[in-house]
Formats: structure tokens, sequence, C-alpha cells
């Protein structure tokens, strides 16, 4: 018999060798999975709230435009957008500047044996959005008026034209089920209690949500069967992904999108959202180390806003000087500081301020990180050091809202990039008083923007407008507690055969993607 | 006697410089020290120096590995790396090793029922991937370098401990022991002076071997953001950034990955030279 005289050395060696062969000699070709008509696309985290009224918002909204109905839709004309009225009403009118009437499309099922859509469901849902996190965007609302099982009227406490493109079209604008709601116990978080759309929702945590056709619906018929949402945090990982044919959607990173408008992958069309983000770095004037205004606006002269848009955004995005995003009313086009670290050095010596530490959290992906790590070299320019700490999207989220946690109280510095809708008054909602330990993570207060937010909701003349917004910017800007930094825009990539829809502010439809 | 030890210490030691893939490995590993402990004197620039008009440069004379995306100069920041690496390997290995020692020998020589009584410990901490410990213990205290060694140190203990207890298990009936014992000879003598001798030498080589598995541990949570905290570099850090700019320039992850794969490469031939030469009871090439 002849003895076997591989040894231990030789297997590990042999395997390695055919390994590295392997890996030369076939790179197996990625192929696009075409089974039925599936679509592929990713999702930056996971969906925690799908409540329209206690949701984060982004990838929540787009589950919701799935699976709940809406009064209005966006309809993108050239680089503008309008609304139109969806598939669930057969009218929606503005009747007078204060009145919308609206009818529903008769036998529109709920899913779990709720009865079909009802006026009284809009009445209830937009009734409780008042008294929600969200209701900044129901401030106009007085009421809604039923006045039959599928007809209302919509009554605003003053004349507000952006109503209908601003709350109704996006994600606050849901209409949830009113039985299936109250049976939920008044607000749902992971899933719906009913749905009212096209398609089902199925979500595993960390990895996917799967929207398939509902076998209830009975509207109009989107074109894909399937739509999988892989969970993919790092947007870089989500483009090789893109690139490697296992997505048929992603968003574009600052640094790809520049690569791709040099030399377009195959069979791949960009399609850009708009430009409507904003990005800060948040100080919380409550804490401690930051109380001292004088500190702040030595932070605000430290950081090189410059820098961060070249190093970290390949200078493919706009520099911020406000929350007001471009082409939109109110766009401030400078800040009353720039980068001075000899100033910013003069004021923290003024504040007493030496050896100071603060935190700095960010979310976890490259350029956040990128630029955490340029404020951080700024700051330690001056004198202030720095820990970047990097924090998953489901606890950054959740930093400086009270009821979520203590970590409100411990905050200090903060990436923030909020999205928003086309028109002004939506940004400056989430620094009213109102919400200070809500979305105001700032947390500071200020009398005459609270004014001025309700004076921007009334007045209908858009140069008085206009000056509203720029004097409520000035304000933010006053409070020391943020540097502007950028206004992203929210551009996908996609193959060539597929129409992409994307609101204003970038969440995405899938039901209205088209394939040719 | 003495003359007859020292015949044998020369031996091995030939047996050793004949064996090229030990020399190699020594080479590898002095290497890995030199660049660690003398970064400050070799690295061109301030790895945390940042310079954005040069951001992702190739390399080339004035940045030998190129730069990263904040214009740092990847060559310093793989050489500071390297410190972060030895530290967690250097201290994560010796604390591990000293305290599996100690626990091993009182598992191998107390009463019964400590032994039952480690064993499950050791067996359960074992069992538990050190990865999602590691990420566990991470969402829970924030990623910092602390975690990182504490985790290598308690992954790390029981094979150790396991290795000490079983040589400590087989010594104590044999005759020496025995021989010591009816002299009068206390626990900790036997422990310090008939023991531990005859456990370190199969534990040191366990101790080489161990070294590169460390250093990935330390350099796979870095990558997933869950080890040191930016700015510091680490070959973690370096391949993940690398990583998202592949793309774009592959240079990053090839400046960090070959010094992860040199220093495995280093310790592993190292560790199986060492155990080639010193373990008697071994065949060569196994």
């Amino acid at each position: 018999m002849k003895r076997l005289t591989t040894t231990r050395r030789h297997f590990l060696a042999t395997t390695g060798a055919l390994g590295a062969v392997g890996l030369v000699g076939g790179v197996p070709s990625m192929l696009r999975a075409q089974e039925g008509k599936v679509l592929r696309i990713r999702l930056d985290g996971d969906n925690n709230v799908l409540d329209p009224g206690y949701m984060v918002g982004g990838t929540e909204v787009e589950a919701q435009l799935q699976c709940l109905p809406f009064l209005a839709e966006y309809v993108r004309e050239g680089d503008t957008f309008t609304w139109r009225p969806s598939q669930y009403v057969t009218k929606l009118e503005q009747r007078d500047p204060t009145h919308i009437d609206f009818e529903l499309v008769d036998g529109l099922a709920w899913s779990n044996g709720y009865g079909t859509l009802k006026a009284s469901d809009v009445a209830y849902s937009y009734n409780r959005m008042k008294t929600s996190d969200w209701s900044g965007y129901f401030d106009a609302l007085e009421t809604v008026e039923v006045t039959g099982d599928l007809t209302g009227t919509i009554v605003l406490n003053q004349a507000f034209a952006p109503f209908i493109m601003v709350t109704l079209c996006h994600g606050p604008g849901a209409i949830v089920c009113e039985k299936a709601v109250e049976d939920a116990g008044g607000r749902f978080t992971t899933d719906f209690p009913a749905i009212c759309g096209p398609y089902t929702y199925s979500a595993t945590p960390g990895q996917r949500v799967v929207f398939e056709r509902n076998p209830e619906w009975t509207g109009p018929l989107p074109d894909f069967d399937r739509i999988e949402g892989n969970v993919i945090t790092e947007v870089k990982a989500s483009e090789l992904a893109y690139e490697a044919g296992e997505l048929d959607c992603t968003e574009l990173g600052a640094d790809t999108m520049a690569r791709y408008q040099g030399a377009m992958p195959d069979n791949t069309a960009i399609t850009t959202a708009g430009q409507l983000q904003y990005m800060w770095l948040g100080m919380n004037t409550e804490h401690e180390k930051l109380k001292d205004i004088k500190v702040r606006q030595a932070i605000q002269h430290a950081v090189d806003v410059d820098s961060i848009l070249a190093g970290a955004y390949s200078n493919t995005t706009a520099k911020s000087h406000g929350i007001i995003c471009p082409g939109l009313l109110g766009h401030r086009t400078e800040s009353s500081y720039s980068y001075d670290p000899a100033k910013a050095k003069a004021l923290l010596d003024e504040a007493g301020a030496s050896g100071l530490e603060l935190t700095l959290r960010t979310l976890n992906n490259q350029e956040r990180m990128l630029a955490a790590q340029i404020i951080q070299a700024n700051l330690a320019a001056i004198g202030i050091t720095v820990t970047v700490l990097p924090v998953d999207s489901g606890p950054f989220w959740e930093m400086g809202i009270e009821e979520k946690g203590d970590t409100w109280k411990e905050l200090e510095l903060w990436l923030m990039r909020y999205g928003t809708v086309p028109d002004p008054y939506e940004a400056t909602q989430w620094f009213v008083s109102d919400q200070v330990g809500i979305w105001n993570w700032e947390r500071w207060t200020d009398e005459e923007f609270d004014r001025l937010y309700k004076e921007g909701i009334a007045e209908t003349d858009g140069a008085k407008r206009a000056d509203i917004y720029l004097r409520m910017q000035q304000i933010m800007e006053d409070t020391g507690a943020y540097v502007w930094i950028n206004h992203e825009p929210e551009a996908y990539a996609h193959r060539a055969d597929i129409t992409i829809n994307a609101a204003p502010s970038g969440e995405l439809n899938y039901r209205r993607f088209n394939l040719a | 006697m003495r003359e007859s030890a020292a015949r044998e210490r020369r031996e091995k030691l030939k047996l050793f410089l004949t064996n090229w893939q030990g020399v190699f490995g020594l080479i590898l590993v002095l290497l890995f020290f030199a660049s660690a402990i003398f970064a400050p004197w070799i690295a061109p620039y301030d790895p945390n120096a940042i310079d954005i008009p040069a951001r992702l440069s190739k390399p080339s004379a004035i940045h030998l590995a190129g730069t990263d995306q904040l214009g740092r100069d990847t060559f310093s920041r793989i050489l500071y790396g390297g410190r972060v690496a030895l530290k967690i390997a250097a201290i994560g290995v010796s604390v591990s090793l000293v305290v599996g020692l100690l626990l091993g020998m009182i598992a191998g020589f107390g009463p019964r029922w400590l032994d039952n009584l480690l064993l499950l410990v050791f067996d359960t901490v074992r069992a538990f991937p050190t990865v999602i410990l590691a990420l566990a213990t991470v969402a829970l205290t924030g990623p910092s370098l602390a975690v990182v060694l504490a985790i290598v140190i308690v992954t790390s203990i029981p094979s150790y401990a396991r290795i000490a207890r079983t040589a400590a298990l087989s010594l104590r009936n044999t005759d020496f022991i025995m021989a010591e014992r009816s002299l009068g000879a206390g626990l900790g003598r036997i422990l310090w002076h008939h023991v531990t001798p005859n456990v370190m030498g199969p534990l040191l080589i366990l101790g080489a071997m161990d070294v590169p598995v460390i250093v990935t541990v330390e350099a796979g949570l870095s990558f997933l953001g869950l080890g040191v905290l930016p700015p510091t570099a680490s070959w973690g850090t370096i391949l993940n950034e690398g990583y998202l700019v592949i793309r774009d320039t592959p240079w990053m992850v090839i400046a960090g990955g070959i010094p992860l794969i040199l220093t495995t490469l280093g310790f592993t031939f190292l560790g199986e030279a060492l155990r080639d030469v010193f373990d008697p009871r071994m065949g060569r090439g196994r």
C-alpha cells in the first residue's frame, strides 16, 4: 500500500497556489440577473419608523410611497418640479386659497380586512400629523372636512400655496388607515398596520426590504413585479455592487460621480434629483464646553470649508451658507464669518478656553469621515482636541432626540445633513423652539425666529418671503452653533433601460420606475 | 553536562540557520519591529498631516506609497500603523500568555472542581466568535484601541491556558515532580522551577504564531471602524480607506495589504521553524 505523503504544509501551499491561479485565470463574469421583473436597489439603512408622524425620513418615505395612499405626487418638468393628483384620487383641486377639494377613487382596499380607503382616513391622518414630530408640515392646516364617503375638503388656516407640493406630495402627506392605526395603539414602527398600494412590505433588519405585488391592489399596475431593497450603508459598497451588476440603481458618492462623468460605465444613465440637501457642523449650545458663544464662533472661523469640499467631496458640491438650498427663495450666497484661524484663536483666548477637548459625532461613511478628519485637523490648529466618533445610522439619528435616550445631553459637535423640499419654509421648521429635543439638536430658541417662521408661511409676496428666510438664516448663524458646509446633489446611477423617479429631495418612488 | 548543553544549543542554532523559511521569517519579523519602533525617525512625513492638493497621488519619489484622500503620506501612515499593530500584538500576546500560563497551571495542579470550572470558562470563551464579541462590545462601549486590546486578550487566554494545563497535567505525576514533592518542595517552587520551563517552549512558539492572528484581528476591527479612532493610522483603516477609492487608485489597498501579508508570513515561518528546531517530539515537514 502506498502511503499518503501529503503534509499539512504541502496542502496549504498547493491550495494557496490553486487559489492564486483561480483568481488570475477565471474571474467569473458577473451577469445581471433578470428573473421576472425584479428591481434591485440600495437602501442606506434600516427603516425604523414607518409611521409618517414619527419617522426619520429618507427610505422610510420611499416605503410609504409604495404602501400608503397619497393625494398628490411630484411631476418633473425639465429642472423644475410641479405636482399632479395621484392615482388614489379622481379629483384634487384648489377651490380657493384656503380650500382644497378631493375625491378618492372608489374601492381601493386596505389590507388585513380593514375595508376600503375613505375620506375619514384622510381626515384622521392629517389631524394626527398636527400633533406629531412632523407637525411643522401641517402648520397651515386648519382641518379636513369630510363631506362624503370619498369626498372631503382640506381647509387651510391661511393662504399657503406650497401646501400641496410640500406636504401632500412628501412623506408626511401619507394617509394611514384610521381603524388599523387605532388598533395598533395609535402609532406604528417597523410594519404597516394596513397597506393600500401596489406593493406589500416585508423587512429583514440589517439585510433587505422586499416589496412584492399586492394581490388586493386594484389600481394601475407598476412595471416591476418585485423590488429588493438591499441595506447597504456605505455608498461605496453600493457603487461596487452596481458595477458588479448586483444592483440596478444606486445613489452616487461625490467622487464616483466625478469619475462617471468622465467615463460612464456601460448601459448606465445618471439622474440627478436635486441639490436639496444641506449639511452643517452642529454645536450643542447648552453643553458646558460650548455654552460660551465665543467658543462656538471660534469654531465657525476655524473650519476650512473649502478644504472639506475639495478633500471629501472632490469639488462636486456647492458650498453652503445656510439651510435654504440653491434654487430656492431665500438662498444665501455668503456667510458673515469666513475661514480665519487667527481670529478663531483670538476668540478662543478671549473666551479663556484652553485645552478644550470635544467629541465630533458623524455617520460612519466615507465623505463624512473625511470631512470630520479635516475639521479635526482645523480645530487642532487652534488648540481644540477633537475625538471623531463614527456612529451607525440607527443610533446616529436618535442622538439628539430626548425621548430616545440620554445622548442629547453629551452631544457636543456633530456633522448633520437634512434633506428638504422645494420650498424654503420646510427647512426652517426644524429649528423653531418646539423642535428643541426633537430635531433642533443645537438646542437654542429665538422668539424672532419663531415669529418669522409663522410670517414666512403666511407671506405671499416673493421678495418679502425671501427677506424673511434670509433673516432666519442670519439668526441661526448668529447663535454660533452652525458651520455651513455644503449642498450635496442627490444623484443616482441606474441601468439605461430604466427610467427612475425621484422626488426633488431625493426619495425614490419605485412604483413609478419604468422599464423600456 | 554544561558542554553538551552548549553543543546542543549550537546545533539547534545551526539547524535554525539552515532553515531558509525560518531565517526569512526572522528577517521579516525584525523588519516589522524595526519599522514600528523607529517609525518617528524613518517616516518622511507626519502621518496625520493633511495636504488636500496632493490627494490620491500615485507612488513617487516624494510620496513612496502615494497619498490618501486627504493627501496624507501613505508610507508614513503604514509605518505608524505598524506601531499600533505592534502595540496590540506585544501587549496582547504577553498579557494573555502570562495569564493563560497561570490559569493553566492552576487548572492542572489545582483541585478537580477548579479544573472543571476553568475548563468550562475557557471553552465558553473559545466557542464565542471573536469578531461577533468585538462587534457587541464596541456597540456598548464605542470604538477604541483599549477595547480591541481587551478583546484580543480575553479571546487568546484560553488557548494558552489549555496548553499550559495539558502540560501541567502530564507533568503532575512524573517521577521528578514526585521526588521534588517528597523532598518537601512547595507548590510554588514546583510550578515555577519545574513546570514553567517545560511549558514555556511550546507556549512561546504558539505566541509567535498568534501574533499575525492578533495583528489581523486589530486590522479587521479597524477596517470595520471598530478599532482605532481617526486620524490614527492602522493597517486596517488604510485598507478600508483604500478600498473606498479602489476604483480611483489601487495603491492604498496594495500599500495597506503588503505589511499585513509580510507580517503574517514572517511570524508564521518563524514560529514553524522554531517548532521544528525546538520541539523534538515533532518530526520535520508536517
